[in-house]
């Protein structure tokens, strides 16, 4: 008990450490609010950019900038409706609309504070019961992927923020797309016609830099000239009476982030959309409606993708598997520097555990601070005229999508995006469902394939697993009620209608 | 004669530019398996110190799919200019007689072969098989056994496909992203036994998640001394062995000698760095450490192994032969 508290205190006693994640979370920050860069990408540099560092120093450098990154995607979607990152979509539905009645700094405070909140919620549940929680996250088999997917599906016409019929068009042709390239178990081609860049299917982060960036630049030309809402500033800080208003939902949304994120794959996108719609089903007078810049639909799908970081950090740390795209970038990270990540990481360097959870404490605090510090240069963006704040969107629109896999055919692919999406977009479509189903897609595809695989391509067993497995149970039930509770019997049986 | 000294100028500027050392910007690195699998982990651990050598950064990524034929195929389409690195494993020598793809390594001149890979037969360890032999007679029983597998012509589809035949056994498939997927699936209790790379699975044998029931080689591997090795349970394995898997880099044929001499140079170093030797040692991993002629060597006689044996046990769509891909010798 001792040493594990030796080992938390390492980077208090290290200036340089201290500096590096506070610089991290900052530039994290930045990265995850400006539209074209991403925490994936800026993970994926840094490994290479601190390979002759230090451990430690390293470490404490790619904790901050992912927890800020995680943070920042939030930023641009309240201000300028263009999601940093898939788990911001729902954060953007409800936050634009704040940001247009002028309540940007308010919704950026309290986004921050729930944020640091489930920040560290994540980081109990890491320190506490990180391998009670990895070794039931085994459990989940293909199957249960499956229903998770399927859920997720459900849910995207939910975040259409509209008309959920349009919403729902978008998302299956996101998942149509997603199925373009080869197929995961045969090799077939798939809707290639013989195009060789199309072999290796949609990118969905190309296409989510067109049709959130680039596409939502093309919608503002047409705003050109008007002005921008002037912000109030006066009040960022929530003060304890919100904060505790929130508090259930906050503490139920990051478990349920922190559980998602520990299951090897999926992260905080998949957690954000969940999460938001378990708000939208289970709190009952939103400070406004959903979808018109009620705050309950900020709070909850931020601290499902702040919860999802700790939790990712859960299989990583006590088995060596990924909990999601940048902790399998952090994996790779220890291998190069002689570490041995799996399921001996713990007893052969039992530091490192407590170190990242001390190293992810900091990075909270920091992200705290610096995040309500930015509140006010923040919302000082809106008001710049969109004639120049929406080429500047395009630009790194390009930038950032160049830096990817330096392809110019990528450049193209996302303009095309972009010009899709501005089209969907005027005629009532959103295009965050498609976002999502070109992420939900390739898991859906696969993890039905492995389903069926398991029960020997045979259907009587097939369906058979979704009653007797305890989990794909739940899940099934989940489903199923996610389903009748849409329909009129339902509503007008609990009184709804 | 104005022209012409313009033509001139435009000439030895060009040539000029054509002159400027490799690299001159950093380069891609496609890995052809997902994240935390044995490709992935050699690639990471070598990268970053051949990189030092070359003065450029090698930006890696994962382009998983279709065995490795996602990433085969687009290194293969992307300009031979060096800056395209193909980061490889054995599967490439099957997508011919599979039928999964027309592009394989005939189409890559190697760079430099890293590491070779034993496979190894694990079950979880709740499993009810405490040995391999009775692992084969549940099989061998008519009992539905589960193995994992990363694709048609993947590590452990070939090794599922030797124990098939020697056995005359027939498993039941399900297919993951790579042998780290594999694992823990096996790990969850979703398959019931696979055969990977000693390189993904040694951690986990050490710490006790997973069993080793049988080494696929004719002799015990000094950092899993446990796993008995299979010849010692049944002979019928010695005429396939050796075999196993192997991780190089690669690019395309027709890349300048000057870049493909850089890269060759900046890997050797790397592979001889003493961090790289320690992490050699400590993943279990056997060094290969070849390059040019010796490596094309190596790299055919893992083809003929194991195009032959999936083709005469069923498993290939095309003979070896229409490829011109020989019988290995004596068998």
């Amino acid at each position: 008990m001792e040493q594990n508290l030796q080992y938390f205190l390492i980077p208090f006693l290290s200036w340089e450490m201290m500096l590096l994640i506070w610089v991290g979370v900052f530039a994290g920050i930045w990265v995850g609010a400006i539209p074209g860069l991403s925490v994936t990408m800026a993970a994926s540099l840094l490994i290479s950019f601190t390979f002759s560092w230090d451990l430690n120093s390293a470490l404490a450098l790619i904790c901050g900038v992912f927890v800020g990154g995680v943070y920042g995607g939030a930023i641009t979607a309240i201000l300028l409706n263009i999601p940093g990152a898939p788990a911001a979509i729902a954060t953007g539905i409800e936050g634009y609309p704040l940001a247009q009645r002028g309540e940007a700094g308010k919704a950026i405070g309290l986004c921050t504070t729930v944020s640091v909140f489930a920040s560290f919620v994540g980081i109990l549940v890491l320190s506490v019961a990180a391998p009670v929680i990895a070794n039931f996250s085994l459990k989940f088999s293909p199957r249960d992927f499956f229903l998770l997917a399927v859920m997720g599906i459900l849910l995207i016409g939910s975040i259409g923020g509209g008309d959920p019929i349009k919403g729902i068009t978008a998302g299956a042709v996101g998942v149509l797309l997603s199925m373009v390239g080869m197929d995961p178990s045969t090799g077939e081609l798939r809707y290639t016609f013989g195009n060789i860049y199309l072999m290796a299917g949609i990118s969905f982060v190309t296409a989510m830099i067109g049709l959130f960036g680039v596409s939502e630049a093309l919608i503002q030309f047409r705003n050109a000239g008007k002005k921008s809402p002037k912000q109030n500033l006066d009040r960022i800080i929530p003060n304890w009476a919100t904060f505790l208003k929130y508090l259930p939902l906050s503490i139920r949304s990051s478990l349920l982030g922190v559980f998602i994120g520990a299951l090897p794959g999926t992260g905080g996108d998949v957690a954000a959309l969940l999460a938001y719609d378990q708000a939208k089903r289970t709190v009952r007078n939103p400070s406004r409606p959903f979808g018109t810049g009620a705050y309950e639909g900020i709070v909850a799908p931020e601290t499902a993708n702040k919860g999802a970081i700790g939790g990712a950090f859960i299989p990583m740390l006590t088995l060596g598997i990924p909990g999601d795209a940048v902790t399998a970038i952090i994996i790779g990270a220890l291998y190069i520097h002689g570490l041995k990540p799996g399921p001996m990481l713990m007893i052969e360097t039992p530091h490192l555990f407590w170190m990242i959870v001390s190293c992810l404490s900091i990075a909270s605090v920091a992200l705290m601070v610096l995040g309500l510090v930015s509140v006010k240069p923040f919302a000082k963006i809106i008001e710049i005229p969109k004639e120049i704040i929406m080429p500047v969107v395009i630009i790194l629109s390009v930038i950032g999508t160049y830096a990817i896999q330096n392809s110019v055919v990528d450049i193209f692919y996302m303009i095309g995006f972009g010009i899709i999406g501005y089209f969907l977009r005027l005629y009532g479509y959103a295009t965050g469902p498609m976002v999502l189903g070109l992420i939900l897609g390739p898991m859906l595809d696969a993890n039905y394939r492995r389903a069926m695989q398991g029960a020997e391509n045979q259907i009587l067993p097939f369906l058979e697993g979704f009653v007797t497995n305890p989990i794909s149970l739940f899940l099934t039930l989940s489903i199923v009620f996610l389903v009748v509770s849409q329909t009129s019997f339902y509503r007008r049986w609990r009184g709804l209608e | 004669m104005r022209k012409l000294g313009l033509a001139l100028a435009l000439l030895v500027l060009a040539s000029g530019a054509a002159c400027a050392a490799y690299p001159e910007k950093n380069i891609q690195g496609y890995i052809m398996w997902g994240a935390g699998g044995a490709m992935d982990n050699v690639s990471r651990a070598i990268v970053p110190i051949a990189q030092e050598h070359l003065g450029k950064t090698v930006i890696l990524q994962n382009r998983t799919g279709a065995t490795g034929a996602i990433a085969t195929t687009f290194v293969a389409n992307q300009p031979a200019d060096g800056y395209s690195i193909l980061f490889g494993a054995e599967n490439p020598n099957l997508y011919k007689v599979t039928g999964l793809s027309q592009i394989d390594y005939d189409q890559f001149e190697p760079v430099f072969l890293m590491m070779a890979n034993v496979g190894v037969v694990i079950v979880s360890k709740d499993s009810p098989y405490t040995s391999y032999k009775e692992l084969i007679d549940a099989a061998a029983s008519g009992k539905t056994i589960t193995m994992g597998s990363t694709g048609p012509g993947g590590l452990p589809y070939v090794a599922t496909t030797m124990i098939e035949k020697i056995h005359n056994v027939k498993f039941n498939k399900m297919q993951f992203d790579g042998e780290g997927p594999c694992i823990t699936a096996l790990m969850g209790g979703h398959i019931d036994a696979v055969a990977v790379g000693l390189l993904a699975a040694a951690n986990f044998i050490h710490s006790g998640n997973v069993k080793g029931l049988a080494m696929i080689s004719s002799e015990r591997i000094e950092s899993v001394a446990s796993v008995p090795a299979v010849t010692e349970i049944y002979e019928e394995y010695r005429p396939y062995l050796p075999w196993g898997a192997f991780f190089g880099a690669f690019v395309r044929k027709e890349t300048p000698a000057e870049a493909l001499d850089a890269l060759r140079s900046a890997f050797t170093k790397a592979f001889q760095d003493p961090r790289f030797d320690e992490f050699a040692r400590t993943m279990g991993g056997v060094k290969l450490g070849i390059a040019g002629e010796e490596a094309k060597k190596y790299i055919r006689q893992n083809q003929s192994v194991a195009a032959w044996l999936l083709y005469d046990a069923g498993g290939a769509k095309f003979s070896p032969e229409e490829f011109g891909i020989e019988r290995p010798q004596g068998k």
